[in-house]
């Protein structure tokens, strides 16, 4: 393997580079940024600047660089843009501010943008490694970002203590995946995948439970990532804390980060494990969409209900990774990709509606006050239970085929079972909105950028339920 | 062959016009686009009806195109004697459903008339598609606009049916949902035709679990007893043109599963399922009958006559025999004109006594002589009576059911006789008896709007019953075809 690193590797990495000059260029001018709305045009003009650099060599081969930890394929280039798109659309959705403070507040200015740049650099990096440690790393670029976009809001207690739940379980977390790498080193004395899957191949996993053990530890480091039962006690107390806009950026980002980290490790690092892995992945699966579908039963808050929601997601899009097979991981990428925009569309409604959107209650009466919200609103809750012809229902369609094709026809009746009691839940927010009247009085306007998110997101939620092919066909497998 | 693609023009002309109705409509300029879609709708059908090959049991106006090629899914559309019959049916009742609502629907008159045209192309759509993806789709899509029909513009208890129609319905569209996936999985193809040929390679065992997966959705949509819970309330609450669309078409999806997808491609789990599939229509028909007897309010009754009704459907679909199943088809048809009919009736008089009921009326007859005739004649078509379209139906299906199993036989004897009672008693107590006082004071007589909308149906009542051929003459190729595939 070449161990030097050329400036012909800089190539690789072009779309976290025009972040990272972004993000810096925010911090220095971040005292004389007096509008927040100015920051987030920058942002957003990077994220598709971005997205184009990683559009632009999609279709090219795998090119590997930076001494074999960093490389450049379909699967990379896929979530960069997909992470790109959610950077964008949550750098639109934070024009609004928090949902609490509407009237004070003003947009966040730099350092808050800076702080999505370095996540998303963080997230571009897990998704195009081939290295368990540049893996950790990136990882972790994202979740110290995180930790600090959840707790922003220095006067709301709620943020603070989101922030440092967030950071106790999050750092524990990390121990586990360090472990579970360095357990990986010793077996096959290399942090590299490819390295790690030769070297494994010689174990038989059934005999040499170290092999069980730094899987179970790597698996639930990256579980918690994408905040997986039982892995998910994080996410409603910091989803809840958060600003709606950091909230929305965790569940679609950082969810599509971890997603792409989890198929590739799975698929070529530990791939020689398959049959552990899928048991594992297995009850991962289960466990998420259960426990997720039903707690979800309980919630009033809507940023909370959305983040039971995203860890029930978080259940279905794990259904692709369990047969181990390119098909299987394409159906994980295509979940993702079409969980981004719905979850974002419905934390965006939620975020237009400033304070009203808070709660289950604001909602009644909101289609004869509101109707284009309500409708959208309408809209994404459609997806995210996955009636057709909403993209969601293909998402759902393509990891539960996987399923089936696996041969996990329990799993599938179960996961398609849960959709039902999601149902209820969702359908519960569309009974307040179409079918009670209103209690309060109509939401005040919101802004265009808020506008701007919801129309990419409804589109694509809509375009891609009714022609899937060309995204199914991009979305393919390391 | 027409110079448009008359299955795609039909099934999507209600789509551009719900779009046109929330962007242009106002309140009132709302009903008048609805309905110029709707008779457009209806119109552009017209081809489907008119230059169709009785004599072939294949599909016809064909068309197809790619849609996911990676999984070999094609947008596949086309027609044969049976789904063009329901096509017909349900551009037809939702330009009467317009025209029910017309004056009755007040509020939010944009989001009712858009639903109610989502609903139309989920209608036609399904009974259109000729492969189970699209078939799913199109399955899935009704549920919504439906749903907000029924608790948006309902009655009391709108929010709590609503719900329980949107649980039910879709508790048993998932399980169908694994079940295509598994069929997929096990052929490698969703076309209809394609699946019908790869039948073979399906395991027994497989073709049982299959069915059972594919009973959830459309045993629930039937509804066969005992999943029928949800249809009472459902029915009762929606407003008219809820009530019609549920009555008319959507009942009528669950039966068309059976036809389009159980008996051609799994006939070894219809074998298996046949017995239990025969009794519990039977116990539908007369458990219905039973239950319809003592209901108070006129529009729960006609609810749970459908139940009945649609026993006799799917008793009739089970004998796997061509009269059996050709007069569980007409039936079919006839339960949707019938009972979408009793439904407007029902309707046109609650808009002026705001009561359901029955005790409320009494002496309707004298103050409402035209009203009455028309009831007279859908009440009498409901109960079977001779030279009406139900008794064809109802005679096919009861004399095949002798053949299969006396017992079964008896039963349905025993359904229709209930079914009069009912139906006659129902009639003797709204329309004969003692003039209500209260009830004179209102203009109970139709309005011509009114006339107008409930005459097709009863040209239709009438020339069906005398001469059943313009239906049977449609069916007869591709039941043949259909029952050779199942019975040995």
């Amino acid at each position: 393997m070449n161990s030097t690193a050329g400036v012909a590797d800089l190539a690789l990495i072009i779309p976290e580079l025009i972040l990272l000059v972004t993000a810096l260029a925010l911090i220095l001018l971040a005292p004389r940024i007096r509008r927040g709305p100015a920051a987030a045009v920058g942002t957003v003009l990077a994220a598709l600047a971005a997205a184009l650099a990683s559009a632009w060599v999609l279709p090219s081969d795998t090119v590997t660089g930076f001494g074999g930890m960093i490389t450049q394929d379909g699967y990379s280039g896929f979530f960069k843009i997909l992470i790109a798109a959610a950077l964008a659309l949550a750098a639109l959705l934070s024009v609004r501010g928090s949902d609490e403070d509407e009237d004070e507040d003003e947009a966040p200015r730099g350092e808050y943008h800076a702080l999505l740049l370095l996540a998303s650099i963080g997230m571009m990096l897990a998704v195009s490694t081939v290295d368990l440690l540049t893996l950790y790393l990136g990882l972790e670029l994202m979740t110290i970002c995180s930790y600090i976009l959840v707790g922003f809001h220095v006067q709301r207690p709620t943020s603070n203590e989101a922030a440092i739940k967030y950071f106790l379980v999050a750092s524990f977390a990390s121990a586990l995946l360090l472990y579970g790498i360095s357990l990986t080193y010793g077996l096959a004395g290399s942090t590299g995948f490819a390295t790690v899957a030769s070297a494994l191949s010689a174990h038989d996993p059934g005999r040499s439970p170290l092999v069980v053990v730094a899987i179970l530890l790597v698996l639930g480091g990256l579980a918690f990532k994408i905040g997986a039962v039982p892995f998910h006690s994080w996410a409603p107390d910091a989803y809840q804390g958060a600003s709606a806009p950091v909230a929305a950026f965790l569940a679609a980002g950082s969810k599509a980060a971890g997603l792409a980290a989890l198929g590739r490790v799975t698929f070529v690092a530990y791939g020689s494990a398959a049959e552990v892995l899928s048991l594992l992945l297995a009850g991962l699966a289960a466990l998420s969409i259960v426990v997720g579908s039903i707690t979800l039963l309980a919630q009033t808050d809507m940023k909370r209900l959305l983040a039971y929601s995203s860890i029930a997601h978080a259940g279905y899009a794990i259904l692709g990774l369990i047969a181990g097979t390119p098909a299987g991981i394409s159906a994980t990428m295509t979940y993702a990709f079409f969980y981004v925009f719905m979850t974002l569309g419905a934390f965006g409604v939620v975020i237009a509606l400033g304070k009203r959107g808070a709660t289950l209650d604001g909602y009644k009466g909101l289609a004869a006050q509101q109707p284009v919200a309500a409708a959208l609103m309408l809209l994404f809750f459609l997806s995210l239970t996955g009636l057709p012809p909403t993209a969601g229902f293909v998402a759902k369609f393509v990891v539960i085929l996987s399923a089936v094709r696996a041969g996990h026809m329990v799993l599938a009746v179960l996961a398609v079972a849960c959709s039902v009691i999601s149902a209820f839940v969702y359908m519960r927010v569309a009974v307040y909105m179409f079918m009670r009247e209103p209690e309060e009085p109509a939401p005040s306007r919101w802004p265009v950028a808020v506008s701007a998110a919801l129309a990419v997101a409804a589109l694509v939620t809509l375009i891609g339920g009714i022609s899937p092919a060309s995204l199914m066909s991009w979305a393919v497998a390391p | 062959m027409t110079a448009y693609p008359v299955l795609t023009v039909v099934t999507f002309l209600p789509l551009v016009g719900a779009a046109l109705v929330l962007f242009l409509g106002g309140e009132r300029r709302a009903r008048w686009i609805a309905l110029a879609t709707a008779v457009m709708t209806l119109v552009a059908s017209a081809p489907l009806y008119l230059s169709f090959d009785k004599t072939s049991s294949a599909l016809q106006f064909v068309e197809s195109r790619e849609w996911i090629p990676s999984w070999g899914i094609t947008y596949g559309m086309g027609v044969d004697g049976i789904s063009v019959l329901f096509i017909f049916l349900a551009s037809l009742l939702v330009v009467l459903c317009i025209g029910a609502s017309w004056i009755a629907v007040h509020t939010r008159t944009q989001e009712f008339y858009a639903a109610l045209l989502v609903a139309e192309t989920a209608m036609i759509g399904l009974f259109a598609a000729s492969n189970l993806f699209l078939f799913f789709i199109f399955w899935e899509l009704i549920v919504v606009p439906l749903f907000l029909l029924i608790g948006i513009w309902g009655g009391k208890k709108r929010v709590y049916a609503s719900v329980k129609f949107l649980i039910f319905t879709l508790t048993g569209s998932v399980l169908m949902l694994v079940g295509m996936m598994a069929l997929y999985n096990l052929c490698g193809t969703l076309d209809f035709k394609a699946l019908a040929l790869a039948r073979e390679s399906l395991e027994p065992r497989h073709q049982a679990w299959l069915f059972a997966a594919f009973l959830a959705a459309f045993a629930v949509k039937v509804p066969m007893f005992p999943v029928h819970t949800w249809l009472p309330d459902a029915h009762t609450e929606a407003p008219t043109a809820g009530s019609v669309i549920l009555a008319g078409i959507l009942l009528k999806m669950g039966a068309y599963g059976f036809l389009r997808v159980s008996l051609p491609i799994l006939p070894d789990g219809v074998a298996f399922f046949v017995k239990p599939m025969l009794a519990i229509s039977a116990v539908a028909i007369v458990y219905g009958a039973y239950v319809t007897l003592v209901q108070k309010d006129m529009k729960r009754l006609i609810a749970y006559s459908s139940v009945s009704h649609m026993g006799f459907v799917t008793l009739g679909i089970f004998t796997l025999d061509q009269r059996g199943v050709e007069g569980g088809i007409l039936q079919m048809i006839n339960h949707g004109i019938v009972t979408s009919a009793l439904f407007l009736c029902i309707g046109m008089i609650y808009e002026r006594t705001h009561t359901r009921e029955i005790k409320d009326y009494g002496g309707v007859g004298k103050a409402a002589p035209v009203y009455s005739t028309f009831l007279a004649l859908f009440c009498l078509a409901a109960a079977g009576f001779p030279g009406l379209n139900s008794f064809v139906g109802e005679f096919l299906i009861v004399g095949s059911a002798f053949r299969t199993e006396a017992w079964l036989g008896a039963m349905a004897i025993w359904g229709v006789a209930l079914g009069t009672t009912y139906v006659v008693w129902l009639y003797y107590r709204v329309v004969m008896g003692e003039n209500n006082p209260g009830l004179l004071k209102l203009e109970l007589e139709l309005n011509a709007r009114e006339v107008a909308t409930l005459a097709p149906l009863a040209i239709l009542v009438i020339s069906l019953g005398l001469y059943p051929e313009l239906v049977l003459s449609y069916l007869r190729a591709p039941v043949a075809v259909l029952l050779a595939g199942v019975v040995p």
